[in-house]
């Protein structure tokens, strides 16, 4: 069904869009970008890849069951939360120590938890929608 | 932090159960046991610290803000119940180990993780001074319970039994849970022995009439106290090394346990102990009229359980130190002995097959070690001296005659406590001994691990009936003083000369051999009465069940009726007639003032958005619709973008871009090409909605523009993110760091959603072939 051009193109744009999603990702705390909106994005290159390649493809491209996303998003967060416990007493208390000399925030972990949940828990809704009846 | 440990450490090995079993195979129950066997010498060795009534406590603070610390008590009374749990715990454990000796380690690990986390929750139970803190492993040997008699999930009557006493027992722990909350709003504290010592405060406030009958609503469905005895009996579904461990000699204990600790607060309330009594009465009378008429083995022990626990609410009910005494003497002497005589019925079944009595006998050729058990427990039971129910009963009877009441619980406990005898005599006599000439085709023997449980505590009943004084003196007396409040001295023998008590002792003997040598005729004929059976069975239960679950069928089918036009059009209705009653009775409107000069680009952008929708209403395709409402929603994130808000306007396109997709994949799965199902006048009525729909939205967001914007929190935010948080980016700031436990639990509800959304759109394979 879909077209030659779209079928060919479909890797490079999921590439690129992957990319992006996590060039946002990061960039996020300081400029627009962030956790949900890369989680989105590389959703949607997912999306692409299921629809141009079939589901299959995208499957293999995610290669983790996108429930294990979900899992490992919420557990990331979690875990960010924890290093605070430690330190000032309260759950969720980023800290900041610099790594190299760049400031490395456990905010990033908590974001990249958003990041992952929002990837498969709209992939878990987007590759059962797309799987074929006969499959 | 004693305590503590032993809660953490008897949970770490519920946690390494399951993991090990395939490891250690055979010797799974043997090596697990040894944790709790630890623990059993551990509370040994604090008999010292209680005696004299003194107490071992431990507090670590929770949850300050709400009043509520992670207290720990270890007195008598609580020392008492710990050892029981433990030193069973450790049997049942091995036990169990050789009850799943023949079936996979998986599932042998998993039973002993239960059984190990149950046994957690059931010393946090008893070691909890706190009463937030009680109730919450209070809750949690309900769930365990629940899970324990559902184990066998396959069947229908497990999962039935399970949902059953989860339903009673959790929701007496509501009750329970509303009793502490008020008991905690009247005297500020959940500490139990600060409740203890301002018992007068308690008694006299108002709100005492309501506390107490939620706190005995509590006791009496964990405890199987009419008319929730139910539940118990039918809880009989669960494995047989659980049931004599959670149904007859811990966890059904625990409203007793409850009972007995309130006891000293609510003394000076006459209504309390008249209420355990008459209560007590009742469920001993059921349940010795339900143990004649039972068939199971099973059935038959947890009824007569069940009558037990009717004789200790009622012992509680009276007042007096020998009560006290006679109370943890008889919770003593039937731990020992229903807790042997389940596992000497669990062997029968497991080596038969066979749960009913009628069709077992002779079986004592082939199980000779478990008949020998099975006896010498049920001679305790049947309170014959030198057994330790011998002296349970004395105690008994000497604590009814020396209490003010008439000679109606008197009469009642001796034909309850006959049928005891009787019940005895059927449980360890019919399924051994009677019929030996009948063959009985064995699947299993008997095994060492299978006769340890049994025999320790069928020659413990005897070891404590011979020398009663060493177990008086180290067990009882701290327990009752716990209880009491004061010191209590007791000293007593096997014998002491020819007293009332005796002269009832003999009396139950009397009928009670009496009702077993006529079993047969009197079991035939209660069987044809219906009518008590009926009237104290779970029809009432299945009754209010019902009916709740056709509540919810009617209330499903209003509401989810199916039809999307229905839902759409209740939420639209809803919200105009929110918003319009808003701004009706609320501020008002503030007017609308257009201020500022024409902005051409946005003007554009939404020239585009109302083609867009205009597109959406009048498609004939269903894509195109989609298509055209995305077009809307992009032109709103352009207008997000050319209003300063990139997140939004980001944010706003992949939502965009994947609603766009997600309903394609949707809409590829229905016919492309919209049919007219609504009637002219439906369709006239969603015109109506729809317009008020944006007519109403339209001045809602007209009003709250012209209205003044409150830019302090904009401001603090822009001040204080980079600063505070190290983020120039205040919107992710936001979200990740100052309200990041909002977040944490935003994200987690939508993996819920997304987990709940794969399992629904799983196809079923034979939705495969139709479609």
């Amino acid at each position: 069904m879909p077209s030659v051009i779209l079928a060919t193109m479909a890797r490079p744009f999921w590439v690129i869009m992957l990319a992006a999603s996590v060039y946002i990702l990061l960039r996020g705390h300081n400029e627009p970008g962030g956790g949900f909106v890369g989680g989105l994005m590389a959703a949607a290159a997912f999306a692409m890849l299921a629809f141009a390649n079939g589901v299959d493809a995208a499957r293999r491209a995610l290669y983790f069951h996108p429930v294990v996303l979900v899992g490992a998003g919420v557990l990331a967060a979690i875990v960010s939360g924890i290093p605070g416990l430690f330190t000032t007493g309260s759950f969720l208390t980023h800290l900041w120590p610099e790594v190299a000399g760049i400031k490395l925030g456990t905010t990033i972990l908590f974001d990249i938890g958003v990041y992952l949940v929002v990837l498969g828990g709209v992939l878990c809704l987007i590759l059962r929608l797309y799987e074929d009846d006969d499959e | 932090m004693q305590l503590l440990t032993v809660l953490i450490v008897a949970l770490g090995a519920a946690a390494c159960a399951r993991p090990l079993a395939p490891v250690l195979g055979r010797m799974t129950g043997v090596v697990l046991a040894l944790v709790p066997f630890a623990l059993f010498v551990y509370f040994l060795s604090q008999l010292g610290a209680v005696a004299g009534g003194n107490a071992l406590i431990e507090t670590l603070s929770w949850a300050p803000s709400l009043g509520v610390d992670i207290g720990f008590r270890l007195d008598g009374f609580s020392l008492l119940f710990a050892l029981l749990i433990t030193g069973i715990g450790t049997l049942v454990v091995i036990y169990a180990g050789a009850y799943y000796a023949e079936k996979p380690a998986s599932e042998g690990g998993r039973f002993i993780a239960f059984i190990l986390m149950f046994m957690t929750a059931m010393l946090g139970t008893v070691l909890a001074d706190d009463l937030i803190v009680m109730f919450v492993f209070w809750e949690a040997t309900s769930l365990i319970s629940f899970a324990l008699i559902g184990f066998d999930a396959r069947t229908y009557e497990a999962r039935r039994a399970a949902l059953q006493s989860l339903l009673v027992t959790g929701g007496g722990g509501l009750a329970l849970f509303a009793g502490i909350l008020l008991i905690g709003a009247e005297l500020g504290t959940f500490s139990f022995s600060e409740v203890a010592l301002r018992a007068d405060e308690l008694v006299a406030s108002p709100l005492m009439p309501a506390i107490l009958v939620l706190v005995l609503v509590g006791a009496f469905t964990k405890s199987a106290q009419v008319p929730f005895q139910f539940w118990l009996p039918n809880a009989m579904a669960a494995p047989t090394p659980a049931s004599a461990y959670l149904h007859s000699a811990t966890m059904v204990k625990l409203g007793v346990y409850l009972l007995a600790r309130f006891d000293e607060i609510f003394a000076s309330v006459p209504a309390f102990g008249t209420t355990l009594v008459i209560a007590g009465s009742l469920t001993m009378l059921v349940a010795a009229f339900e143990a004649l008429r039972a068939t199971g083995y099973k059935a038959v022990l947890a009824q007569s359980t069940v009558a037990s626990l009717g004789i200790l609410v009622m012992l509680i009910g009276l007042d007096g130190e020998v009560a006290r005494v006679a109370t943890i003497g008889f919770i003593i002497a039937h731990a020992f002995y229903k807790a042997a005589l389940f596992f000497c019925a669990g062997t029968v079944i497991h080596a038969t097959g066979i749960a009913g009595l009628r069709r077992l006998g002779g079986l004592a050729r082939f199980l000779p070690f478990t008949a020998a058990a099975a006896v010498l427990a049920s001679l305790s039971m049947a309170g014959l001296p030198p057994f330790a129910g011998f002296i349970a009963k004395e105690f008994l009877f000497e604590a009814q005659l020396e209490s003010g009441w008439s000679v109606v619980p008197i009469a009642i406990a001796v034909i309850v406590n006959a049928v005891m005898v009787a019940v005895a005599g059927v449980v360890a006599l019919k399924p051994f001994f009677v019929k030996p000439e009948r063959d009985v085709k064995l699947k299993h023997g008997e095994t060492a691990g299978m006769l340890a449980g049994p025999f320790v505590l069928a020659l413990g009943g005897i070891a404590m009936g011979i020398a009663p004084n060493t177990m008086m003196r180290s067990l009882v007396e701290p327990a009752a003083s716990a209880l009491g409040g004061e010191r209590v001295d007791v000293s007593i023998s096997l014998w002491h000369g020819l007293t009332p008590m005796l002269a009832l002792s003999a009396a139950v003997v009397t009928i009670g051999a009496l009702v077993f040598f006529n079993w047969r005729t009197i079991h035939v004929t209660l069987r044809r009465q219906r009518l008590i059976h009926d009237l104290f069975g779970d029809r009432g239960y299945q009754k209010v069940l019902d009916f709740v679950l056709d509540m919810a069928q009617a209330s499903t089918r209003f509401l989810q009726n199916g039809d999307q036009h229905r839902y759409t059009a209740v939420v639209l209705a809803s919200a105009v007639f929110i918003v319009a009653f808003g701004v009706i009775v609320g501020s008002g409107m503030s007017g609308f003032s257009a201020v500022g000069e024409m902005n051409v680009p946005v003007l554009i952008v939404l020239a585009v958005a109302v083609v867009g929708g205009f597109a959406a209403v009048g498609s004939r395709s269903l894509i195109a619709a989609v298509v055209a409402v995305g077009i809307v929603g992009f032109a709103a994130a352009i207008i997000f973008m050319l209003n300063g808000a990139p997140d939004l306007a980001l944010t706003q396109f992949s939502a965009e871009v994947l609603l766009v997709l997600i309903l394609t994949a949707v809409l590829m799965r229905i016919p492309t090409s919209r049919e007219q199902s609504r009637t002219i006048g439906e369709r006239r009525f969603d015109l109506m909605l729809s317009v008020a729909f944006g007519i109403v939205i339209f001045v809602g967001v007209a009003s709250m523009t012209s209205s003044p914007l409150d830019m302090r929190l904009s401001e603090f935010f822009a001040q204080s993110s980079y600063v505070d948080a190290f983020g120039r980016n205040v919107v992710n700031v936001i979200l990740v760091d100052y309200r990041a436990i909002d977040t944490l639990g935003e994200i987690a509800v939508v993996g819920f959603a997304a987990i709940g959304v794969w399992a629904l759109l799983r196809r079923l394979p034979a939705r495969k072939k139709g479609s």
